[in-house]
C-alpha cells in the first residue's frame, strides 16, 4: 500500500488520487465504502472498509429465542430470505434431530430457488446499471416483482417472510399454489430470456466484462470464493450436488460453470443458475407429495439439547454455514454465520488491482455482494 | 455489432408492447386524469399488514386477555398492555375473566413477523391488511387499544375473519414429537 | 441613455428585432427543452413497459414545468472549498455557447435568426466547442474528485470527437460547395447526402453523440462511476443549466444531422415556412433515435471510449473526406460515392466485429461447454 499524499503538491511531481468511494456512492450495493488509490484512470490499490450496517445480528441471536432467530436471519441476507430461514432452520433442526415432513422439505425447495432466481434478476439489473445499461434493470425488476407477489401469496410478506419453522412451515401453501407457479414460470422464463439477450452478449457489455477481474482457481481456492464466483472459474463446485442437503439429491440439474473467472462468466453463470433453478422448480412441483407440512413440535417452543452443529448451504451468493451452540436453554448460547457475501468480497483487492475507476463498480456488482449480510 | 442491432430490435419490440400495455399499476388508482377508476391494487390474502386487535361480536368485547404470549414472544418487544377485571363476566355475559385494559403497538418497532398471531391463544390478534399507516406526529405510529381495534373489526369485516381455532380442522394434528422438552404456550399463558 | 447604438451604426428598431429575435429562439429553444424531457421520460418509460411521468397533467405533460419549478426553487448549495468564481461562471460557460449555435441553425430557407452566410457551418463547430471549457472548469472548480474526474473525462472525450465532427463536416461541404447551411440544405433538393454518403451520417451521428454525451458515451457524468461528473456539486438552478445546455446540444446534434444529411426541411406537400414541420419531425425522429439507443446500450469504458475515438472514428473519418475528394475530383457519378461509403463501413464494422471475436469465441466456449454439460447430464 502507498502512503496517502499529504500537503499541497508542487512542482508538478505524479502522485497518486485518493478516491472514496461509498459509503454513499450509488453503486457501491449498500453502505460499502472503498477507497482507492488512483492514478489518472487506473486503480493502483484498493482498500475496503466494511461495517456501516453492523447491527449485532449474531450476537442479538443470543438473545433471542429459537424461533426468534427466524426473523433475524431475514434480515441478513435480505435478497435470498428463504435461502438463510432454510440453512438455521436446517441448524436447529439437526442438533434436535427433527424430520421435517417431506411435502414441507418440497416447499421449502421450491420457495428457496424462486428466491434463488429472484436474487439473481436483482443481480442482472443491478450488473446492468453498473455497466451503464437501464432496461436490463426494469425488466429484471418486473420479472422479481412477480416473484415477490408469490411470496407474499404463500407468505404473506414480499421480503421478511418468517415462514420456514423448525421442523416445518409456518402454514401449507394456499390452495391455488401450483396454478400462481404454473402462471408464473413463463412469464418469469420470458424476463429471463428479454434480459439475458439484451445484456448478456452485447457487444458493449462483452466489452466491459470480458478479461476484466479475471482470478485463476487457485487464489478463487485460497480467498474462499464460493457459489457463481467460484463456478466462473470453472470449478464444479456446487453444495446442491456436492453435498445435498434438504431433498436436493432428487432433482435433474446443472452446475453451469464459466472459463475464465471474470466478470463476464460470473454474469453468465448466474444467467444460467435461473435457467437450472427453474428446472428444479418444475421437477419439485411435480413430485410434491401431500401431506402435513407443520412441525412435528406443535405448538411447543424448540429446544434443542446441549451441543454444537454446523450446517452449510448453497446460497445464491455462496455457501452459508451456521454454527450453532446450544447450552440447553430455549435460547442459542453462539451463532456464528459464514457469509458468502463476506468471504467472496475478501477477493476485491486482489481482483481490482490495475483496473480501470469505471471497473470498479463492475467487479463490485459481479461479486454479487450484499451488505446486509457482509456486516450482519 | 450484429448482438447491438438484435438489441436494438428487442427494445423496438419492447416499446412496442410498452405502449400497447405497460405493466404498471398506477397507485391508488387507475385510469387517466378526467375518468379514474378506483383500484387500488388488492394485497393477497395472506398479506401480513400491522398487527391488530380483534373484536368478539358475539360478547362484544376485545378477544384479549392480554395474557402477555405475545408481548413475551415479540422479537423487538414493541407491544405492551395491561388487564383489568372483566365486567361483562361479573355480568355472567362473558367467560373471559380478565380483558384487556390498555394494549399500546409501536408500530415503528414492529417487523410485521407474525409470530404474536401464532402464539395467540385466544384468537385475539391479527395481522390485519393495513399497510399505509404514516403519520405526521413523532409518537403518531404508537397505536393504543381502540384504533387497534378500530383496524382489527375492520379487517374482520373486510374478510369475514373466522377465528382460528372455530376453524374446521382439515385433520388431527401429528402426535407430538419426542425432542424438545419446551414449554408450551398453554403453560404460559394461564396465569 | 447613450447605448452603443450609433457605434455599431443600427437603428434603434433592428435592435429591437435582434433583442425580439433571440428572445424568441431562448423561448423556443427552451420549450423543446421541455419537450424533450418529456419526451425521453415517456419514451424511456414506455421502452420499459413502464408509464413515464403521469402525475402532472394529462400523460404528465406538465412534469418538465415540475421540474424547472422544483429546480429553481431548490437552494442553490455552493462547496466550501470550491473555486466561487469558476464554480459560478462554468455553467454560463456551458449554456451560452449552446444558445449560440441556435443563431445561425436554419429551420426553413427564411426563418433563422441571423444567416451567418458561408461562415454558418464554421461558426456552428468553433462554438459547439466552447461548451467543452465550461464542462472542465465546472469539475475543476467544484472541488470534487469525481468532479475533477468528470472534467477530465470530458475534455478528453468531447476533444477526441471533435475531430471526426469537423472531418465530416468539411467532407458535406465538400459536397455542397458551401459553408452555407441553406445552401447545403437547397443542394440536397433532389436527394438528401444519406443516399450518396452513408458514411458521413453514421460517423457523425456516432461522434454527435459522444458530443453531447448520451449513452453509449455518457463516461463524463457516469452516474454508476462517477456520480455525475463535472454536475455533482451542483444543484438546484446552476444544475438545471447544466440540463438546459446538455438538451439543446443534444437538439442540436440532431438538428445538424438532418440539415446535413436528411435534407434539411425539405419534403413534400408543404411549402414556405410551414416547411419547419418537415424539419421538426425528421429533428424528433432522429432525437427518438437517441433515446432509443439510450434505453438499449451499456457504457463503454473511458479507455475503450478514447482507442474508438482515435483508431475508429478519426480515420474513418479521413477516409470519408478522402472519398469525397476523389468522387468530386473525377466527377464519378454519385452512386460510386455511396459505394464507396458502404465500403468504409464495411470494413470498418468487419474490424469491430473482429475485434470482439475474442471475447466473443471466449464466450462461445462457454455456452459450449455448459451445452455440453446439459446434454452430458441429460443422459
Amino acid at each position: 500500500m502507498t502512503d496517502i499524499p499529504t500537503g499541497v503538491v508542487t512542482r508538478g511531481e505524479p502522485v497518486e488520487m485518493l478516491l472514496n468511494m461509498g459509503p454513499q456512492h450509488p453503486s457501491t450495493h449498500g453502505v460499502f465504502r472503498m477507497v482507492l488509490w488512483v492514478d489518472g484512470e487506473k486503480v493502483t490499490d484498493v482498500e475496503p472498509h466494511i461495517g456501516y450496517l453492523h447491527r449485532g445480528s449474531e450476537k442479538l441471536c443470543e438473545g433471542e429465542q429459537f424461533h426468534q432467530v427466524i426473523t433475524l436471519f431475514d434480515r441478513m441476507d435480505y435478497l435470498a430470505n428463504f435461502n438463510n430461514e432454510l440453512v438455521y432452520c436446517a441448524a436447529v433442526e439437526k442438533l434436535m434431530g427433527l424430520t421435517v415432513p417431506e411435502r414441507a422439505e418440497y416447499v421449502r425447495v421450491i420457495l428457496c430457488e424462486l428466491n434463488r432466481i429472484a436474487s439473481h434478476l436483482l443481480f442482472v439489473a443491478t450488473m446492468g446499471l453498473d455497466a451503464g445499461a437501464m432496461t436490463p434493470s426494469m425488466i429484471c425488476f418486473r420479472g422479481r416483482e412477480r416473484v415477490q407477489s408469490l411470496f407474499e401469496a404463500v407468505s404473506g410478506a414480499r421480503m421478511m417472510h418468517n415462514y420456514f419453522r423448525i421442523g416445518g412451515l409456518k402454514e401449507d401453501l394456499p390452495d391455488n399454489f401450483e396454478e400462481m407457479v404454473g402462471e408464473l414460470m413463463p412469464l418469469l422464463q420470458a424476463d429471463i430470456e428479454e434480459a439475458d439477450k439484451l445484456l448478456t452478449f452485447n457487444e458493449i457489455f462483452l466489452a466491459r466484462l470480458k478479461g476484466v477481474a479475471a482470478i485463476s482457481v487457485e487464489d478463487a481456492l485460497d480467498f474462499g470464493l464460493t457459489g457463481p464466483c467460484l463456478r466462473a472459474c470453472g470449478v464444479d463446485y456446487d453444495l446442491r450436488k456436492a453435498d445435498p442437503y434438504s431433498v436436493y439429491d432428487r432433482f435433474e440439474f446443472n452446475v453451469p460453470t464459466g472459463l475464465d473467472g471474470d466478470c463476464w462468466d460470473r454474469h453468465f453463470v448466474r444467467v444460467q443458475e435461473m435457467y437450472e433453478s427453474m428446472k428444479i422448480v418444475e421437477q419439485a412441483l411435480v413430485q410434491m407429495p401431500k401431506g402435513n407440512v407443520t412441525s412435528s413440535l406443535g405448538r411447543r417452543l424448540p429446544r434443542p439439547p446441549k451441543g454444537e452443529v454446523y450446517v452449510r448451504a448453497e446460497n445464491p451468493r455462496g455457501e452459508i454455514g451456521v454454527y450453532l451452540v446450544c447450552d440447553g436453554t430455549d435460547k442459542p448460547y453462539r451463532l456464528k454465520v459464514r457469509p458468502p457475501s463476506f468471504c467472496n468480497l475478501s477477493a476485491i483487492k486482489h481482483l481490482l488491482k490495475d483496473t480501470w475507476i469505471a471497473d470498479t463498480v463492475v467487479v463490485l456488482g459481479s461479486l454479487d455482494i450484499v451488505l446486509g449480510e457482509v456486516d450482519r | 455489432m450484429i448482438n447491438s442491432i438484435k438489441g436494438l430490435l428487442l427494445t423496438l419490440v419492447s416499446t412496442m408492447n410498452g405502449l400497447r400495455s405497460p405493466v404498471t399499476r398506477q397507485y391508488p388508482e387507475k385510469g387517466t386524469l378526467w375518468k379514474r377508476e378506483e383500484a387500488p391494487t388488492p394485497v393477497q390474502d395472506r398479506f401480513m399488514g400491522f398487527p391488530a386487535l380483534t373484536w368478539d361480536g358475539e360478547v362484544d368485547e376485545p378477544f384479549c386477555t392480554s395474557c402477555m404470549v405475545c408481548i413475551r414472544h415479540c422479537p423487538t418487544q414493541c407491544m405492551t398492555s395491561t388487564m383489568k377485571d372483566n365486567p361483562l363476566q361479573q355480568e355472567g355475559k362473558s367467560t373471559r375473566r380478565k380483558i384487556v385494559d390498555s394494549f399500546e403497538i409501536n408500530l415503528n418497532r414492529c417487523i410485521l413477523c407474525g409470530i404474536c398471531v401464532e402464539v395467540c391463544n385466544f384468537d385475539a390478534i391479527v395481522m390485519s391488511h393495513e399497510h399505509e399507516m404514516s403519520t405526521f406526529q413523532r409518537n403518531g405510529d404508537r397505536v393504543n387499544l381502540p384504533v387497534l381495534l378500530e383496524i382489527g373489526t375492520k379487517f374482520q369485516r373486510e374478510t369475514g375473519w373466522i377465528p382460528p381455532t372455530k376453524r374446521a380442522k382439515p385433520e388431527p394434528e401429528a402426535a407430538p414429537a419426542v425432542a424438545g422438552d419446551g414449554d408450551t404456550e398453554g403453560s404460559e399463558s394461564s396465569s | 441613455m447613450s447605448l452603443p447604438i450609433p457605434l455599431l451604426s443600427v437603428s434603434l428598431i433592428t435592435f429591437f428585432w435582434i433583442v425580439a429575435g433571440l428572445l424568441a429562439m431562448f423561448t423556443a429553444l427552451s420549450v423543446v427543452v421541455l419537450s424533450l424531457t418529456w419526451l425521453e421520460r415517456k419514451l424511456l418509460g414506455r421502452l420499459q413497459r413502464r408509464l413515464g411521468p403521469t402525475r402532472t397533467g394529462p400523460m404528465g405533460l406538465m412534469q418538465p414545468v415540475a421540474d424547472a419549478l422544483k429546480l429553481i426553487l431548490k437552494e442553490d448549495i455552493v462547496p466550501t472549498s470550491s473555486e466561487k468564481a469558476i464554480f459560478w461562471i462554468a455553467p454560463v460557460l456551458v449554456v451560452v455557447p449552446a444558445f449560440m449555435i441556435w443563431v445561425t441553425i436554419p429551420g426553413t430557407e427564411n426563418l433563422v435568426l441571423k444567416n451567418l452566410g458561408d461562415l454558418g457551418l464554421f461558426y456552428i463547430i468553433a462554438f459547439s466547442v466552447v461548451g467543452i471549457l465550461g464542462l472542465v472548469l465546472a469539475g475543476w472548480g467544484s472541488a470534487n474528485k469525481y468532479g475533477t474526474l468528470g472534467g477530465l473525462r470530458a475534455a478528453a472525450q468531447l476533444i477526441s470527437y471533435e475531430i471526426p465532427v469537423i472531418m465530416v463536416v468539411i467532407a458535406v461541404a465538400m459536397l455542397a460547395q458551401s459553408l452555407n447551411m441553406v445552401e447545403i440544405v437547397e443542394k440536397q433538393g433532389s436527394y438528401p447526402y444519406v443516399l450518396v454518403f452513408p458514411l458521413g451520417l453514421v460517423i457523425f451521428f456516432i461522434a454527435g453523440l459522444a458530443e453531447v454525451g448520451r449513452t453509449p458515451f455518457d463516461i463524463y457524468f457516469a452516474e454508476s462511476e462517477i456520480v455525475g461528473g463535472p454536475f455533482v456539486e451542483y444543484s438546484g438552478a446552476h444544475w438545471s443549466v447544466f440540463f438546459l445546455a446538455e438538451y439543446i446540444n443534444t437538439f442540436a446534434v440532431a438538428a445538424l444531422t438532418v440539415l446535413l444529411f436528411l435534407g434539411g426541411w425539405s419534403g413534400p406537400f408543404l411549402t414556405g415556412n410551414w416547411e419547419i414541420i418537415w424539419f421538426l419531425a425528421k429533428v424528433y425522429a432522429v432525437i427518438l433515435v437517441i433515446f432509443w439507443i439510450r434505453g438499449t446500450f451499456p457504457r463503454l469504458r473511458i479507455d475503450q471510449l478514447m482507442a474508438f475515438a482515435w483508431k475508429v472514428m478519426v480515420p474513418l473519418s479521413f477516409y470519408a473526406i478522402i472519398i469525397t475528394a476523389v468522387y468530386l475530383f473525377y466527377g464519378w457519378p454519385p452512386w460510386t460515392l455511396t459505394l464507396m461509403s458502404l465500403a468504409g463501413l464495411l470494413v470498418v464494422g468487419y474490424a469491430i466485429y473482429r475485434r470482439f471475436a475474442g471475447p466473443a469465441s471466449q464466450a462461445a466456449q462457454v455456452r459450449a461447454r455448459y451445452q455440453a454439460l446439459q446434454s452430458r447430464s441429460g443422459q
